[in-house]
């Protein structure tokens, strides 16, 4: 099942104006709008208080932006320095908890497990990292929330504006309820939404009140996700892959990198090769480490994050704004006269560190999903076969129940049974006892070889094994089976059993011996029965506690 | 093709079905693993059609099936088994080369909404292995096998199939071998193969 982290989210809001206001004092209490190219229109990226009160919105036209607001100061957005501004941030952050995760510029997250335990609870960490960040200048109006899951945490430090401390923390299994009175356009995904709505859907608690199985027959997998977001689950990448171990690229620099744009040109080819090598193993990347190492030896580290697989433009451009931020905090020689740099020192010299010139540069993927749908078919193929059997097999489920439809998982274990989990359709395929663990393969004792049975029935079905006077056979105290099974009478056989023509066994299993609830004794047996119009018939026959079962068949 | 021949405003996959080059039949078939293969026509099951399996409970017939889903998934289709029991075993399924990862189980189905799940089924999976509920009504197997040849999906019924079928596999009772110590070793599967494309009803043996 789903596990939620215990997350952070540190919140500067309407970071681009924050970073131009530092950049360019004059800007401060004026009203102040961001704007941005989309395509041919000129659009508000991020608007000031000022601006909002006004009635400046996001996504407005630039025009419409200074018809209703006069006076309002328009400027070019520059997606750089506001990662490198940032970086200021996420040092301070970085002094609390050491695996600070970037999702944009203004917003990232941390785990807060251990550093919650350190600083006496969620609240006085909450409060801690509002003052650290509060201290570094940057934070205007800075919010952290802590809930159960990303998401969860990022409407806490949007509800943060309500209380004045900036901080909003939401017990843990609290976050269900949390989430019920938001607007199910807090869910990042315009047709859902607009779907939603249009059916009289319009909180989260609506949608989480739905039963699973209608979700999935009605929006697919897409409303699968939204649902357990809405429930308070976070339902992640949706099936996490663990990073092959030489996935890693990295390039010296030599000489050294004083300049963003010669890091920056290495790091690209470094991004493209990352992601073309994770692309011939049918891997995609959403979760990335961006390493470098100094001229004196320090090592930094920064972990970026994106909602979707990473792609090369999106990959390239974020090494570039962290190797940039690394880069301006060593506080540059100034040409004279030239202003913009002048200030950008002044930020980075609130940075306490002397980094000097990048020596190497290091790309390591942190979270790896399977790629699916890259590699389309000249005439619509895998894509299509792929979308085709996910749209049935939910209507299947719609049908019949969510845990109807399954995929099959081996996992180690002793009994036929016990080797395989079954998986809802849709969830991650993961073993609870894997097959090996860390390269080895663990032993379970008392296993039979191959080959497998292809019948197995859970539960088991009850028999009778008789010995050769007639009498059950049984199991000793020590485990031990007397006389050898000579009879097998079983629904599941065809003419109901017959006579055993050859018994292999027994394997004795002492079953969680250390614990007296749930402890049992018993032995296997590999039988072959004579059945009367249907020749010889393979089994597993179990017997415990005096009683025989039939396990399975090999059909 | 001439350009004219395609409207303006068409979608790009309807562009795609309408160019799409004639596909041979040896295209249209899911060819089955050997020593099985061996046996079929053309050396597998053509897209489209049904086939039969069936025979004591305990012979093979699930190996069998199991073998038949398995060129579903090598292909890289998908293929979905219909289990009303519950009781497919999935380590002899891997073992028989079946992509667990691409085959969905469906369990638990109810008798009187069997066919509408099989017919739901054949809409998304490639391969259908459906174990067949007693006393099925021939008219919602006619249905099924219109359905099967109208997604070029496979349907592999289990059990007793009250129509015509393209390819009937009679799985009869056989020995097994086993090692001195009376585990068991291998068996030979003995499948009596009958249909079309098959000049005589064959009576042969493969390995498991």
């Amino acid at each position: 099942m789903t596990r939620t982290t215990r997350t952070a989210c540190v919140w500067c809001p309407d970071w681009p104006v924050t970073a131009a206001r530092r950049r360019d004092p004059e800007l401060a209490g004026v009203p102040v709008v961001v704007r941005e190219r989309i395509g041919s229109r000129d659009v508000v990226r991020c608007a000031s208080s000022e601006a909002r009160a006004d009635g400046v919105t996001r996504g407005m036209r630039r025009r419409e932006a200074e018809a209703r607001s006069p006076g309002v100061v328009c400027i070019d957005a520059d997606p750089a320095y506001e990662a490198r501004a940032f970086e200021v941030v996420a040092r301070a952050i970085e002094t609390v908890t050491p695996r600070v995760v970037l999702d944009r510029p203004g917003r990232c997250d941390f785990p807060t497990r251990g550093p919650a335990r350190y600083f006496g609870g969620d609240e006085a960490l909450a409060a801690h990292v509002h003052s650290v960040v509060a201290a570094t200048g940057f934070g205007e109006g800075v919010r952290v929330g802590i809930a159960d899951g990303m998401f969860a945490a990022r409407l806490a430090a949007r509800h943060a504006r309500a209380s004045e401390v900036g901080v909003h923390v939401v017990a843990p299994g609290e976050s269900a309820v949390f989430l019920t009175p938001w607007p199910v356009s807090t869910l990042n995904n315009e047709a859902l939404v607009s779907l939603l709505v249009r059916l009289g859907l319009r909180t989260l608690g609506s949608v989480a009140a739905l039963p699973n199985d209608a979700v999935l027959a009605r929006f697919g997998t897409d409303g699968r996700v939204f649902h357990e977001l809405a429930r308070g689950l976070d339902p992640g990448p949706p099936v996490l892959v663990t990073p092959p171990p030489d996935l890693v690229e990295q390039c010296e620099l030599d000489p050294p990198a004083t300049r963003v744009d010669v890091a920056a040109f290495a790091a690209k080819g470094l991004a493209d090769r990352l992601l073309e090598r994770l692309a011939e193993r049918g891997l995609a990347c959403t979760q990335v480490i961006v390493e470098a190492e100094t001229e004196y030896g320090e090592r930094l580290a920064r972990t970026w994050r994106h909602d979707k697989a990473l792609t090369p433009a999106a990959l390239s451009e974020r090494v570039r704004w962290q190797l940039d931020g690394w880069l301006a905090a060593q506080a540059p020689v100034v040409a004279a006269g030239d202003r913009r740099a002048q200030q950008d020192a002044d930020v980075m010299a609130d940075v306490d560190t002397a980094a000097g010139a990048l020596t190497l540069v290091r790309l390591v993927p942190d979270e790896v999903v399977p790629a699916d749908g890259r590699q389309l078919g000249f005439w619509g193929g895998d894509q299509a076969a792929r979308d085709r059997a996910d749209r049935a097999l939910a209507r299947v489920q719609g049908m019949l129940g969510y845990d109807a439809v399954a995929t099959a998982v081996v996992q180690g274990g002793r009994t036929p049974v016990e080797q395989v989990r079954w998986v809802p359709w849709g969830e991650p395929r993961e073993p609870e006892r894997p097959l090996t663990i860390d390269g080895e393969v663990p032993a379970w004792p008392g296993a039979l070889p191959p080959p497998y049975p292809a019948r197995v029935f859970a539960p088991p079905l009850p028999a009778e094994l008789l010995d050769g006077d007639g009498r059950p056979v049984r199991v000793s105290g020590r485990g031990e089976s007397g006389p050898r099974p000579a009879w097998l009478w079983c629904r599941a056989l065809p003419a109901g059993g017959g006579t055993v023509r050859s018994a292999a066994g027994p394997w004795p299993h002492d079953v969680r011996w250390w614990d007296p609830a749930t402890r049992s004794r018993r032995v296997l047996w590999q039988l072959v029965v004579m059945t009367e119009d249907a020749g010889e018939i393979a089994c597993i026959a179990a017997v415990e506690n005096g009683s025989a079962t039939v396990e399975a068949v090999y059909d | 093709m001439a350009r004219a021949e395609i409207p303006d405003g068409l979608p790009l996959s309807a562009i795609a079905a309408r160019v799409q080059p004639f596909v041979a039949a040896r295209e249209r078939l899911l060819p089955v693993a050997l020593p099985l293969g061996n046996h079929l026509p053309n050396g597998g099951v053509q897209r489209g059609t049904t086939v039969v399996v069936d025979g004591r409970r305990g012979v093979g017939v699930t190996t069998t099936t199991l073998m038949l889903a398995a060129a579903a998934t090598t292909t890289g289709e998908w293929a979905a088994i219909v289990d009303p029991d519950g009781t497919v075993g999935a380590r002899a399924a891997a073992d028989a080369g079946v992509e667990l990862e691409r085959c969905a189980v469906v369990r638990r189905v109810p008798r009187d909404r069997w066919s509408a799940v099989v017919a739901a089924l054949l809409d998304g999976a490639a391969l259908v292995a459906a174990t067949v509920p007693d006393r099925l009504r021939p008219g919602d197997a006619r249905r099924l096998i219109a359905k099967a040849r109208e997604r070029s999906s496979v349907l592999v019924a289990v059990g007793p199939w009250p129509v015509e079928a393209a390819l009937r596999l009679h799985v009869e009772p056989s020995a097994w071998e086993r090692a001195s110590s009376g585990l068991l070793t291998r068996r030979d599967i003995v499948v009596h193969v009958e249909g079309r494309g098959v000049r005589a009803p064959m009576r042969l043996a493969h390995a498991v």
